[in-house]
């Protein structure tokens, strides 16, 4: 059991992740009382830690097959009990782009923040909707609910980026400089980019598996490039020289999620 | 080319076309943002030399009124000592020579005065209920008209910009309800209203008609040096029933 475990867990994304969240780990309690009650640092940690577990969960799922079989009577799929896109679909779909969403909100003007609020809630709802209705079931690859995460993800990159060229606090300050800019950036790649692979990936699939599956690696090494940034978030108050502090950072702020 | 692997560079293109957009955009807005930094950093220049020159008007205004000030003191309050002490150290009498020495150390107290008005440093010695109370006091001594002062609050700690600008204002306040409303009596109170403290300048003069283009620039100046150091003017005016003006202070 344990070496079927670790067959479907280790592989170079998983270890990358893991390494990733170990070193964001470190940083993060080398970080002062007031940077670690500041959701800027502790989010990326949770977003961090939070994919490790569902890698794991992923690869114990993977290596225990009555367990998957019996989540997929449960959500209803006796057809595939192979399948455990559910788990991606709950996990790295919906919760991360939460999460991500969340991120993005700490980073633009307070103004702009409600936005966000209503988008976060507009997903939530739509994608609970779609599932409990059968329209994209669970079990199932869901490309509305996708499309929607992307596009959401995409139009809050943009209040950012709108946000930048507008809000005197960003024009003051070296865009460049800023880590919530490459963060942002990356996102805008990841999601514009792992909804074009994921969507030509199931055709593909029919096509030619292995090609599909060296498609996948796309999405891990966009995967990566987001996550090594999550990490830079959380060492950025030690790298000084390289990244300025965001306009709109506030030390005392005990809860960005809150506002 | 079979039309499988037709399909498969089609979507390699539209990955890299997406994958172009997006570059172009993120490179599109860092070039705007370096446009606009560009603009506002012109914008900030021309309000900072915009409120240096305000405050090199105020200035000038300011020693302005205190040369008039002094001028009308020289003549109306040391030259009249001097007389006095003069005609007092002519006389034989001993009680009359001592009398005029009392006179001469007067008028020697009052130029010391008059002297420390002649640069802006009393600016920063004085505070703005002092200087309101100043300005008071004169009006009350010429007997034109009644003054009063009610402070809640010292204002104290203000930086010398919006010392200059607000000790203007208040004169220029004070000046025109003089000069143009012949009020019995003038009132001026510092108060607290939650986070803002405001400066209410009331007199139950003539009045006039806000609308009117005659008030109206000097109104406008006055409004526009309270907005350079981030305040605010507001006047209310009635005809026969006195002027209001209230100046919230910056935070």
């Amino acid at each position: 059991m344990e070496s079927k475990f670790w067959h479907a867990y280790v592989n170079y994304y998983t270890i990358t992740v893991d390494v990733l969240l170990l070193i964001g780990i470190y940083f993060f309690l080398k970080l002062p009382k007031e940077k670690k009650a500041n959701s800027l640092y502790w989010l990326p940690l949770v977003i961090l830690g939070f994919s490790v577990i569902y890698e794991a969960l992923g690869g114990y799922v993977n290596s225990n097959f009555e367990f998957k079989k019996a989540v997929n009577e449960f959500l209803g799929n006796t057809e595939n009990p192979m399948y455990n896109i559910w788990l991606y679909n709950i996990s790295n779909k919906q919760i991360t782009t939460v999460l991500f969403l969340f991120l993005i909100k700490i980073w633009i003007e307070p103004s702009k923040k409600k936005y966000i609020n209503w988008m976060i809630s507009i997903f939530l709802i739509t994608a609970v909707v779609f599932q409990l209705t059968g329209v994209e079931p669970l079990y199932l690859d869901q490309p509305f609910i996708a499309a929607l995460a992307a596009n959401i993800v995409l139009v809050s990159c943009g209040l950012y980026f709108i946000g930048m060229i507008t809000n005197d606090h960003y024009l003051d300050s070296h865009p460049l400089r800023l880590i919530s800019f490459w963060q942002t950036t990356i996102l805008l790649f990841t999601y514009s980019l792992i909804y074009i692979n994921s969507v030509a990936r199931i055709y593909i699939f029919g096509i030619s598996r292995e090609l599909a599956i060296n498609m996948a690696n796309i999405d891990r090494v966009l995967g990566i490039s987001v996550r090594a940034m999550l990490l830079l978030i959380i060492i950025s108050p030690f790298l000084n020289k390289v990244f300025d502090r965001e306009p709109f950072y506030v030390p005392s702020r005990k809860s960005d999620l809150i506002s | 080319m079979n039309p499988t692997e037709d399909q498969i560079y089609v979507i390699i293109f539209a990955t890299l076309f997406l994958g172009g957009i997006m570059s172009t955009f993120v490179i599109s807005m860092v070039f705007i943002h370096r446009q606009r930094q560009v603009q506002n950093r012109q914008k900030m220049d021309q309000i900072k030399s915009e409120h240096e020159k305000t405050l090199l008007n105020i200035e000038n205004e300011i020693q302005q009124e205190t040369l008039t000030y002094i001028g009308r003191e020289l003549h109306d309050n040391i030259g009249q000592l001097l007389s006095l002490a003069k005609l007092n150290f002519g006389s034989l009498k001993e009680n009359k020579r001592e009398e005029g020495k009392e006179i001469l150390s007067q008028a020697i107290q009052e130029v010391r005065g008059l002297s420390k008005q002649l640069n802006l440093d009393w600016v920063e010695t004085l505070s703005i209920n002092e200087f309101i109370a100043q300005q008071l006091e004169r009006i009350q001594n010429t007997g034109f008209c009644e003054a009063s002062l009610e402070a809640d609050l010292e204002l104290l700690d203000l930086p010398k910009d919006h010392k200059l600008v607000l000790i203007r204002v208040i004169q220029e306040s004070l000046n025109n309800a003089i000069k143009h409303a012949s009020p019995d009596k003038i009132h001026v109170s510092i108060y607290e209203n939650g986070s803002s403290k405001h400066i209410l300048i009331k007199d139950d003069g003539k009045g006039f008609d806000t609308s009117q283009d005659s008030q109206g620039s000097g109104m406008f100046n006055l409004r526009k040096r309270m907005e350079t150091i981030g305040g605010q003017f507001e006047l209310n005016s009635v005809i026969g029933k006195g002027t209001e003006i209230t100046l919230t202070l910056p935070n």
